[in-house]
């Protein structure tokens, strides 16, 4: 089993000067070590229609109220003028962008734990298998490898990503490497178990990685889901 | 009188049938829509249910006003399906409960 850069093809390249935008990297910076309401309070500006800050500020009195912490609130204003650039960027320009802040927050948190082997965007090649079209978003290069599938929403989940983590996984264990597989997902938890519990070929194979537990890929590798509905981390 | 945690979340789920409305015309994710609701429906509930008589301070009504306020603002049938995950959760970061 190897690793191998991405082709570069058209899109590719676009999406490249995406994920090279300064905006991606702040935004992932502050998301990084954001609280599971920060997150939300991300989610929410960049899903959102409002670009008045404080109809924001009203919708998250936790994060904002006169008696919150000062330093939550610090960076709760810091992760909402970031949110909001993102949203003012029009809506077909910030889905790439928020696909990109997830996986530049995961590259960002797994580089805690595995420094330098952290990768983006690469292929896993298994001798006598046919390669894999799409890349990985983030990939762990060691002995003990990780590969990351990173969405915006539960939505992007669908069968085709699943299948591709599932073969990997399988197809490296046939060559006796153990590769941890999984999903990162800036959606609640909740809403994840809601899009797999119709999909097959995540349960006891891929990890799942969710807003509320984002901060944990810094800490363990992820491990596969034991079942669906109703299932905790 | 303020509201309870049960009116609001009440508010929240009637809120959540009017996002799936303007879901429907993707028909490949009608079933996704109907189990986002009924999921997120049933955890709202069992909130609003555990803390009934619950009386709210008028940061927190503000909060889920303004986002159902601002979930309803979609018109995009794509951004609602977002908006039926994204509006629960924002509103039980309002109350202090997990998603």
């Amino acid at each position: 089993m190897r690793f191998q850069d991405a082709a570069l093809d058209a899109r590719a390249v676009v999406y490249a000067g995406i994920q090279a935008d300064p905006l991606v990297a702040e935004v992932a910076a502050m998301l990084a070590d954001a609280n599971p309401a920060q997150r939300v309070l991300a989610r929410a500006v960049m899903n959102g229609e409002s670009t008045d800050p404080d109809a924001w500020r009203t919708m998250f009195p936790t994060l904002f109220a006169d008696g919150a912490d000062p330093s939550v609130r610090e960076r709760s204003e810091s992760i909402l003028a970031v949110s909001l650039r993102v949203a003012d960027r029009g809506e077909a320009v910030r889905s790439q962008f928020r696909g990109a802040i997830v996986e530049s927050v995961t590259e960002r948190l797994l580089a805690r734990r595995a420094g330098p082997s952290v990768r983006r965007e690469r292929r896993i090649l298994f001798d006598g298998v046919r390669s894999e079209i799409h890349p990985y978003d983030v990939t762990i290069e060691s002995a003990i490898p990780e590969a990351y599938d990173c969405k915006w929403g539960a939505r992007g989940i669908n069968p085709e990503v699943l299948l591709q983590l599932a073969t990997a996984r399988a197809n490296a264990a046939a060559e006796g490497v153990d590769l941890a597989v999984a999903l990162v997902v800036f959606d609640a938890h909740r809403s994840c178990l809601v899009r797999l519990a119709r999909l097959r070929g995540a349960a006891g194979v891929t990890g799942l990685v969710a807003l509320e537990t984002l901060r944990g890929l810094a800490r363990a590798r992820p491990v596969p889901i034991p079942g669906v509905a109703g299932t905790r981390p | 009188m303020p509201p309870t945690v049960d009116a609001l979340t009440a508010r929240t789920t009637e809120a959540l049938d009017a996002i799936a409305l303007v879901a429907a015309p993707l028909d490949d994710e009608w079933q996704y829509v109907a189990d986002l609701v009924a999921a997120w429906g049933a955890r709202l509930t069992a909130v609003g249910t555990e803390r009934r008589a619950e009386v709210v301070t008028p940061p927190i009504e503000a909060a889920v006003d303004r986002a159902i306020e601002e979930a309803l603002l979609v018109a995009d049938p794509h951004r609602a399906i977002d908006w039926l995950s994204t509006l629960p959760q924002v509103v039980l970061v309002a109350l202090e409960e997990r998603s």
